[in-house]
């Protein structure tokens, strides 16, 4: 009984060895329910185990597989074979970060950028916890909770080519995540998020695009927030402007 | 942060033809260049009413009526109205609104501006010539 | 970790809100202009086709000149800044500074040209 087979077109690259990075393929048996990462899995449990690649969760949870599948943007534990035409499927490193090797890109810039938005509550003021939690309710919660969704995967930043051409830009997870606690009714740090935000390399920097929305696996909608963001930051010149000593 | 990197790494920054690379990039790029035919069409028509501020009133109609003028009129309108259906789907990407449990589509957004775009462009029409 | 400055790009916000209110201008009026212009008037359509003669653009007509400018200058506005934008994102980024000075100093030319030759053609000026 012949067995159906894969071929999963790989991406390698070993910085010590490797001038420039080449594919190599791999027979993989085939069955209905695998994911891109039960074949890489395969390949590194029975044919190569040289692969090198980031997993973690396997549930789309952790943010860790994310791959560039051929040609677009995915989480390898997301994607099933299935999906694809034809039985060749091509796996490459995610987009516009530099590459360690085989499969693992550099993440540095992004993590940087996490830290930078300060992707926690902020108050001028704490209280202590005798005097119980932060009430929100069901209204203001909406507000943001679309916006904490994310993963920190980092497909968004693959799909962005305003992000592939200008490094310096704070990109879409980053930005929906600051817009995140902004939109917070916990949150009282605005006057620290803003000037982040609202720099030059920041949200101005989009162009709509729209890609990160369309990529992202946990319908985030950078986009959204990006494009909120601006209109934060218009309206708050136009208020400056017009009231230089006024309200916020 | 310094550079303590032990390994040389693969930079890989995107072409000047990226957008060549899928649809969606495409239509974007597409979409972003329509703006030249709006800002062209403004700083011809700046022009022509050069003719008519230098010159006289019929020097600026004769021009409108020019068949070069004509046919790139008709040229920036196909692309402004491209312009606007993109920019109406935009909006309403941008602004949903929540109705009971369910959020707006972009493409309702876009039928309802163009239905808009319709009743102010003859409300244009009438302030300007019936009234 | 170094100590970080940002500072809000103010100006840069102003500018994209006006961009913003450009675009509507684009997509709501330019149509309507092109069409009187370009197709109603030399084909003598509705609403020029009895009088052939586009009858807003006349001196001393206030609401014709106002909105030939507020369609004109949003319109520059909005398409200039959207190009020097999608000239940086094909492969033109390191140009972005001079860019951007061409693309402003159009627009401020452009709209002070058109403010003058507006004015010129709604106070004097005999129809001829």
């Amino acid at each position: 009984m012949s067995q159906d087979i894969a071929t999963i077109r790989v991406t390698r690259y070993r910085p010590e060895k490797d001038v420039k990075p080449y594919f190599q393929e791999y027979k993989v048996p085939y069955r209905q329910d695998m994911v891109v990462l039960d074949a890489l899995n395969y390949i590194k449990a029975e044919i190569d185990g040289s692969l090198t690649y980031r997993w973690s969760c396997r549930m789309g949870v952790c943010g860790s597989c994310g791959a560039n599948i051929d040609g677009e943007p995915k989480l390898t534990c997301a994607s099933f074979l299935h999906d694809f035409k034809g039985r060749t499927i091509t796996v490459e490193p995610i987009a516009n970060f530099p590459v360690i090797k085989d499969l693992v890109v550099d993440m540095e810039d992004f993590m940087e950028k996490l830290v930078k938005i300060k992707p926690w509550i902020i108050r001028e003021k704490e209280t202590p916890p005798e005097q119980g939690e932060y009430k929100q309710s069901a209204k203001e919660l909406e507000r943001y909770s679309q916006f904490s969704s994310c993963i920190n995967c980092m497909l968004c930043y693959a799909a962005c080519p305003i992000y592939g051409l200008n490094e310096k830009f704070l990109g879409p997870a980053a930005t929906a995540l600051a817009y995140r606690y902004i939109e917070d009714s916990r949150d009282q740090g605005k006057e620290v998020r803003f000037p982040i935000v609202h720099e030059m390399e920041g949200a101005w920097e989009c162009t709509l695009v729209g890609e990160c929305s369309v990529v992202c696996p946990k319908g985030v909608d950078p986009m959204l927030a990006i494009q909120k963001t601006k209109i934060l930051g218009a309206t708050n010149a136009i208020k400056s402007l017009l009231m230089p000593r006024g309200g916020r | 942060m310094e550079d303590n990197k032990r390994y040389p790494e693969l930079r890989r920054r995107l072409s000047p033809g990226w957008w060549t690379a899928n649809r969606h990039y495409t239509m974007y790029m597409v979409r972003e260049w329509t703006s030249l035919f709006v800002a062209l069409y403004s700083l011809i028509f700046i022009y022509g009413l050069s003719l008519w501020a230098m010159g006289s009133r019929a020097d600026f109609l004769n021009f409108l009526k020019n068949p070069a003028i004509v046919g790139f009129s008709l040229i920036a309108l196909v692309f402004t109205m491209y312009h606007a259906a993109t920019w109406f789907y935009l909006l309403g990407a941008i602004s949903p609104v929540k109705i009971g449990r369910s959020r707006t589509k972009p493409w309702q957004a876009l039928v309802l501006n163009l239905i808009l775009l319709v009743i102010v462009s003859y409300l244009a029409i009438w302030l300007l010539v019936l009234r | 970790m170094k100590a970080e400055t940002h500072k809000v790009a103010r100006l840069h916000a102003m500018l994209w809100g006006i961009f913003s209110l450009g675009g509507m201008i684009a997509a709501f009026l330019l149509p309507v202009l092109i069409y009187m212009t370009a197709i109603a008037y030399p084909f003598s359509l509705w609403p020029f086709s009895g009088s052939r003669d586009p009858s807003f653009l006349v001196t001393g007509h206030l609401l014709g000149a106002l909105f030939i400018f507020v369609t004109i200058a949003g319109s520059l506005y909005h398409g200039i800044f959207r190009f020097q934008s999608a000239l940086t994102e094909v492969g033109l980024l390191k140009y972005r500074r001079a860019l951007e000075a061409v693309g402003y100093f159009i627009i401020f030319v452009g709209i002070i040209v058109l403010t003058y030759y507006l004015v010129t053609w709604y106070l004097n000026g005999t129809i001829t």
